[in-house]
């Protein structure tokens, strides 16, 4: 098992910078995620490792060699693509085995190790069909046996599960992070999916225009994100937002005032400073239930049943504020009501730099 | 039953008055051609085109395949069969080979300037044959290739280039390209590639190609006549001796049964394929 590290990459096609001066660091055994919109780069930077898109300047070092200058297949990385990308007219095991056959392994070995995955992924009783009589979930396990079989140093996974419905998207992701606890292989997965990241990662990075915006554990991440796109990115119900001014040790709200000393700042914030506070819905509780923090008045808004709990929208002044309230209760909410916000959780951002102050 | 009450209404039997028509304008000449061709040379001076023939003979067949005379010889148009043969199939499988290989590397490689040279390809295929025969004729005089069979193989190779280099292009454009990357995490190169997965891939393609390259090239006559060099006379050039080779009486009985034997190759290929033909075309033309 062996660690990535990219250091100093970068690309642009013309004047589009595609990644700036991207630093990356991935321990040996290490499942990291690519997390970020469409258009971030997190699939260019994850073509730059795999060495199928070349880059402008920067290095890459896996298993402690410089492998800048290599061909993918001299990298010793193994790839799952999108599109699952099986040869069509090959069978499973032809699938399966051709990489292996590429590399000029004997024919005993190549049999060994196809026969294995194939068990692994319970592919064995698929080997002689061709992918086009495959379904989608049965397609995907092939495109991974292709990539597990050949005992890779890197596995890349290029997201490979936005193809499947729901249900089955659910499945592959319990059966891949089951994959990573035994193997232990080292993992650099794309997604743009974040409850993806969440359940998968030992640490996401999370990208935006070219650029990493914070490479964090999950817990991390959605407890203290750095930046303000961070916080509006990760979490579903998404993070509350407020714009304001602080203003002696309060920040103040069209006219409502919070106390700051609650929140877990890095250091004191300057008189004047323009801010935006961001609470998560889980953090907003009904006062009447014994929900600790700073009350609030608000009126209710609507509300929203999603199964296991109900999100309710309420007004704070011109501001909507989300709160996760369980379902039974939901159903009783209407009027004015009495918010406590937990801001010991809460983030605040320089409005200017929308960085974590 | 509503299918016939719908069969004698008047669109329909406008439809079928077309079609009958149509299919009479074309099968007319056909039918000339091969009732003469059965008639004796008695029959075929009373001139009566459309009648069947009194007394049915094959020996304007035999004739023509084997002892018709195309200029001093006379060993018939079977000559020339065979030397189209002998040019057909290394010029089809040359010219496919080369226009697979070009349009894969075009498509799926994309080198640097890969969509000007495709465009300068494009570009000369419109340019009139006739211009280049000349200077063609004048280089391969210098380094020897006039007048000999590797010389028209090469020619058609040429010439076929750019058909074949578009309709390969615009199937492999419509391959995804992650397969590509796979292949190349996988540790294929270039070639690997092409045979391995590529080529499996493009069956369809390699059907419309085969048909386009064999009826093209069998009834090539201008390549043929400037390049192959006496020795080499496709058929076409040589059923075009024979029908015009008159010494004494022309024989139209023999010339149509040279002219059905020529020109056989090209409709068996479309009776074989036609319906790979139609779905290959449609395959290569919505995509690129």
């Amino acid at each position: 098992m062996s660690g990535v590290t990219v250091s100093a990459i970068a690309k642009a096609y013309g004047s589009l910078k595609v990644l700036q001066d991207i630093d990356l660091e991935v321990q040996p055994g290490e499942f990291t995620v690519l997390l970020g919109p469409s258009g971030c780069g997190k699939s260019t930077l994850l073509s730059a490792i795999a060495g199928l898109d070349e880059i402008d300047s920067g290095t890459v070092t896996i298993a402690g060699e410089d492998v800048t200058d290599r061909e993918p297949s001299q990298r010793g990385i193994a790839m799952v693509f999108q599109s699952y990308a099986l040869y069509p007219t090959m069978t499973v095991r032809g699938n399966l085995s051709f990489g292996l056959k590429v590399k000029r392994l004997p024919k005993a070995e190549i049999e060994r190790r196809v026969g294995k995955t194939a068990d692994m992924l319970q592919l064995t009783p698929l080997l002689d069909r061709k992918p086009g009589q495959l379904s989608g979930g049965q397609r995907q396990r092939v495109a991974i046996g292709r990539a597990l079989v050949q005992d890779a140093k890197l596995f890349l996974f290029d997201e490979p599960l936005s193809n499947l419905d729901a249900k089955l998207r659910t499945e592959m992701r319990v059966e891949i992070k089951k994959l990573h606890k035994d193997l232990g292989m080292t993992i650099v997965y794309v997604t743009h999916d974040q409850i993806e990241a969440m359940t998968l990662a030992t640490r996401i990075a999370v990208m935006k225009g070219g650029q990493i915006e914070q490479y964090a554990a999950p817990d991390e991440l959605y407890e203290r994100p750095a930046t303000l796109f961070v916080a509006g990115f990760v979490g579903a119900p998404a993070m509350n937002f407020f714009p304001g001014t602080v203003h002696g040790g309060h920040v103040v709200i069209d006219g409502l005032s919070l106390p700051l000393d609650p929140l877990p700042l890095a250091g004191a914030v300057a008189d004047g400073t323009k801010v935006i506070l961001g609470v998560r819905p889980e953090h907003v509780g009904l006062a009447d239930d014994g929900a600790q923090g700073t009350i609030v008045d608000a009126s209710t808004d609507f509300l929203e049943p999603m199964g296991a709990d109900t999100l309710g929208w309420f007004l704070l002044g011109r501001h909507r504020i989300s709160c996760r309230l369980a379902p039974q209760r939901a159903r009783s909410v209407s009027g004015l009501v009495r918010l406590a916000l937990d801001l010991r959780h809460a983030s605040l951002f320089d409005a200017n730099s929308e960085r974590r102050l | 039953m509503r299918k016939h009450a719908k069969a004698f209404s008047a669109a329909r039997l406008g439809i079928y008055g077309f079609l009958i028509i149509s299919a009479l304008f074309f099968l007319l000449p056909l039918y000339v051609m091969i009732v003469t061709s059965l008639k004796g040379m008695p029959e075929v001076r009373q001139g009566n085109l459309l009648s069947l023939p009194m007394a049915p003979t094959i020996a304007a067949w035999v004739k023509a395949w084997s002892s018709a005379c195309t200029g001093l010889s006379c060993n018939g148009i079977s000559v020339g069969f065979f030397n189209s043969v002998k040019i057909l199939l290394p010029s089809v499988t040359a010219s496919i080979a080369v226009g697979a290989v070009t349009g894969y590397a075009l498509s799926l490689w994309r080198p640097r300037g890969a969509a000007l040279l495709f465009g300068i390809l494009m570009a000369v295929a419109f340019v009139p044959y006739q211009v280049f025969l000349f200077p063609l004729v004048r280089m391969f005089s210098f380094v020897g290739l006039n007048s000999s069979l590797p010389g028209i193989i090469v020619v058609h190779t040429i010439f076929g280039l750019p058909t074949m280099t578009l309709i390969f292009r615009n199937y492999f454009a419509g391959i995804p390209l992650e397969l590509m990357k796979a292949a190349r995490v996988d540790g294929a190169g270039f070639w690997r590639i092409f045979g391995t997965i590529m080529l499996p891939m493009a069956v369809p393609i390699i059907v419309v190609a085969i048909i386009l390259q064999v009826t093209g090239i069998w009834n090539d006559f201008i390549f043929g006549l400037v390049f192959a060099g006496r020795e080499n006379f496709p058929m076409t050039v040589q059923l075009n001796n024979v029908v015009n080779s008159t010494q004494g009486e022309r024989e139209y009985n023999v010339d149509m049964a040279a002219t059905i034997l020529t020109a056989l190759v090209p409709l068996a290929v479309y009776f074989i394929s036609g319906r790979w033909f139609v779905r290959g075309i449609a395959a290569g033309a919505v995509k690129g």
